[in-house]
């Protein structure tokens, strides 16, 4: 079974998120609630994939994931940004700081989740 | 698979309470000193960001579109790409209201294009023209517009910007429209194309993996892993029941029931103020949202349960419905009265071994209850910050309207209130504030000429003490004048002459407290139709708390508010009225005594006693007479007096005997019988019999109008 990360400051999100997640299947999902969070929890655990916000508290989620890369554990690990923002600019962010990929927010369900498997399937 | 939006939105709807506050109160710091740090505008941008996010999310469209021209103005202002001037602050907290009213007409359903055009049209045109570098005209006043020294160059490249963007509101709904709609269509996003990828506006997700991209257009079933294939393609019905999940009662959609609680294992006061999400939390707006409708009913179940699992697994706080607690609060409430009659019967029991034994280790189990009620306890209290937070803006407004210059100060705003009290006690003291403003306040001139600085303050403090909660509202306006209050309340027949008297000035400012008594000369909208001080009092009784004022003419007013701890138990002692028992709440006794004959004064025809205790004169309340029972005995000097109080006023009970003193939880009466004059709730005592708690505000209204009655008739005659 896959564990997942899903870091965001929004409660409401977090919930959507692993709801999603859970009926999909995935139901080994962990949540933080900003990147310090997130951060925190990647390295306590090891996790097949992480979904992080952009704008959050404390530390964002583009930090979060350069800061991730830089750990051997998630060097490798897909990670996929969801933002609100479909500009380029945004996407070239998510890609500069070594995202897998983006999902856009608000997400629908299906795909999310049709994201998910095949990040997961590699 | 679809969601349940309907009840996300709830979610949303407490979390934009909390945005909404936070976001409101660092415009309205920046109002204040004119001035917005960077750490406040990021702090400004997450908060509208989130609402943008998360209000599309629950697929409310005109809030989302609105709320996104505030955020680009928000992002523009962090990243330095325009200048923040003053004149922002009251646009933006102009903007923020405005939010709100839109996400209220959403969410109740009550939108149209039109009307959101009405209602956006203005604030947006100000906003656009800030976020073009220019100052709106009739906000240039006083600041030259070249301060706003903008970067037009990066403006231009945001979508939202344009040239017709003022006429033309038609663009706008069209990029976010397609924003929200996140209309399903794939492409290939490769590593080069991010700059020429059409397709890609529309798309939900992609990668930045060629590899990857490739998968999203190759049949996704077969490229999973099995146990993701499995589930793939019946999502609605795959249902992982658990035994909880059967035996869990579907959540109900009545708006009552989402008052809740947030229980915080670390001491961080994060996120309570569930008050305001719960005012907001319209009636279910699944009638008018489709997507709630497609859910499979089991589907609500399961979500109530995991979300309690994972919430907690996240930042130690969860959810709990009010009325959860209560429910257990009550059972830990039957464990006691439980656990009374266990000792009432073991020690009854002969043998003395046996009997010491069982005593010893039945109030060892009380020991462990006492202890698990103090926990339930701690679990109904939310700290003052979720009351306080209203109250800023609300000065902020009426002072505005008012031309007033007031600073509002809170203190204590870790101090824990029982939630159950938040609901009685927002809008009295919302009262007061009001009050203070429109009345105590003085105009900026007229202060000045009176030597007081120009700007007045309001400040509002919270502190536990001696078992109760003591909130205290002090302004430095112009004070109340008593002589003007107590000779209103005389024309009204509040009073009579011989108390008018009598009266200090405090004591004649408190009959504002009456109803009718306003000292307005003129009313507002505001306040002054001298209702709501009456109401407010009301209110406070209700909760169990008294209110007392002092003021002094030129320099202002206090007011305190003394208040139980929680409603839901109290400390009592048993008292005996003839053959019934009676139990007195301890917070309302002064002291008791066995009165000897010449303390007792006789007045009128003889049928009003008076206790002169120490100089004072105290009437005596016959609890006899009062409820009807037989008396035995004549001589109030044979029975026992306990000196009860409420607000200023003390009377004296005359009572048989007093007994034990213990614990009691509280059970309200008019909801199991109907409200009884003099009493004010209920108990289960230990040996199952019902007690009665007496009400001591009501026996001294009782005697207050006993006393006029008998007032009356002697004028009469």
């Amino acid at each position: 079974m896959a564990k997942l990360l899903i870091v965001d400051d929004s409660t409401m999100l977090r919930d959507m998120l692993n709801y999603a997640l859970n009926e999909g299947g995935y139901t080994d999902v962990t949540e933080a609630i900003d990147g310090v969070d997130g951060l925190a929890k990647a390295k306590a655990a090891s996790y097949d994939l992480i979904i992080t916000d952009v704008n959050m508290p404390n530390m964002d989620g583009l930090t979060l994931i350069t800061e991730l890369r830089k750990l051997p554990a998630y060097s490798k690990k897909p990670i996929l940004v969801l933002t609100t923002e479909r500009s380029d600019e945004m996407k070239t962010k998510g890609k500069a700081a070594g995202a897998t990929g983006w999902i856009v927010k608000p997400f629908v369900p299906d795909q999310l989740l049709k994201a998910v498997n095949i990040v997961l399937s590699r | 698979m679809s969601f349940d939006i309907s009840k996300y939105r709830e979610m949303f709807l407490e979390e934009a309470a909390e945005l909404f506050d936070s976001a409101d109160n660092i415009l309205l710091e920046a109002e204040a000193n004119g001035d917005l740090t960077d750490d406040e505008m990021n702090q400004l941008f997450r908060d509208v960001h989130t609402l943008k996010g998360s209000g599309a999310s629950v697929e409310l469209s005109y809030f989302a579109e609105l709320t996104h021209d505030v955020e680009n103005l928000m992002d523009k202002l962090r990243n330095h790409q325009i200048t923040y001037i003053p004149q922002m602050a009251e646009t933006l907290i102009d903007a923020l209201d405005i939010m709100k009213e839109v996400l209220d007409s959403e969410v109740s359903g009550d939108i149209t294009r039109e009307s959101f055009t009405e209602q956006t049209t203005s604030i947006l045109t100000d906003i656009r023209e800030f976020i073009d570098g220019k100052v709106p005209a009739h906000l240039q006043a006083d600041t030259p517009a070249k301060e706003t020294s903008s970067v037009e160059n990066t403006i231009q490249e945001d979508l939202v910007v344009e040239d017709e963007v003022h006429d033309d509101f038609g663009f706008f709904d069209d990029d976010l429209n397609n924003q929200i709609d996140s209309t399903p269509v794939y492409g290939i996003f490769a590593d080069d194309d991010i700059d020429n990828s059409n397709e890609d506006e529309h798309r939900a997700y992609g990668f930045y993996d060629d590899e990857l991209e490739n998968l999203i257009d190759s049949d996704v079933h077969n490229a999973n892993i099995d146990d993701s294939q499995e589930n793939f393609g019946f999502f609605d019905d795959m249902m992982p029941m658990t035994p909880e999940v059967a035996s869990e009662e579907p959540e109900s959609n009545n708006a009552e029931d989402t008052k809740e609680v947030q229980t915080t294992t670390n001491a961080e006061p994060v996120a309570t103020k569930t008050e305001q999400a719960t005012q907001n939390a319209v009636p279910k707006a699944s009638s008018n949202n489709q997507a709630s409708n497609t859910t499979p009913p089991k589907a609500r179940p399961t979500r109530a349960v995991k979300e309690e699992k994972k919430t907690s697994s996240t930042n130690n706080n969860i959810r709990v419905n009010l009325d959860k607690i209560d429910l257990l609060m009550n059972n830990v409430g039957d464990l006691v009265i439980t656990n009374a009659m266990l000792t009432q019967f073991s020690s009854t029991i002969e043998e003395t071994k046996t009997r010491n034994s069982v005593l010893e280790r039945l109030e060892l189990l009380e020991r462990h209850i006492r202890d698990m009620q103090d926990s339930i306890m701690s679990i109904r209290m939310v700290p003052m910050e979720s009351i306080y937070s209203k109250f800023p803006k609300v000065v902020r407004d009426i002072s505005k309207k008012l031309t007033k210059k007031v600073e509002f100060k809170h203190y204590g705003d870790a101090v824990e209130i029982d939630k159950a009290m938040i609901e009685g006690l927002t809008d009295p003291l919302m009262h007061i504030i009001r009050n203070s403003l429109d009345h105590g306040i003085e105009l900026p001139e007229v202060r000045k000429q009176n030597g007081k600085s120009e700007t007045g303050s309001i400040t509002i403090s919270a502190e536990q003490a001696n078992g109760q909660m003591i909130i205290t509202i002090e302004d430095d306006g112009k004070g109340i004048d008593g002589e003007k209050v107590a000779l209103k309340a005389l024309d009204l027949g509040q009073i009579d002459e011989n108390q008018y008297n009598s009266m200090t000035n405090d004591d004649k400012a408190m009959l504002v407290f009456g109803a009718g008594v306003s000292t307005a000369d003129q009313i507002t909208d505001i306040s002054g139709r001298g209702v709501g001080m009456d109401v407010v009092r009301t209110n406070i009784q209700k909760l169990g708390g008294i209110i007392r004022l002092n003021t002094e003419i030129g320099q202002g007013t206090v007011i305190t508010i003394m208040l139980p701890l929680t409603l839901a138990i109290l400390d009592g002692l048993d008292i005996k009225v003839g053959a019934n028992k009676y139990i007195l709440p301890l917070s309302s006794i002064v002291e008791s005594l066995q009165p000897s004959a010449d303390m007792i004064k006789k007045i009128g025809d003889g049928s009003q006693d008076l206790l002169m205790l120490r100089e004072e004169f105290i009437p005596v309340v016959r609890l006899h007479q009062l409820f009807g029972i037989e008396k035995s005995f004549e001589k109030l000097e044979d029975g026992m007096l306990i000196v009860v109080k409420s607000g200023n006023t003390k009377v004296a009970l005359s009572i048989d005997e007093f007994l034990n003193q213990h614990q009691v939880v509280v059970k309200p009466l008019d909801k199991n019988f109907r409200s009884v004059e003099g009493i004010g709730a209920a108990t289960v005592r230990g040996d199952g019999s019902i007690g009665l708690i007496l009400d001591v505000v009501g026996i001294i209204n009782a005697q207050i109008n006993l006393e006029k009655i008998i007032s009356d008739a002697k004028k009469a005659s």
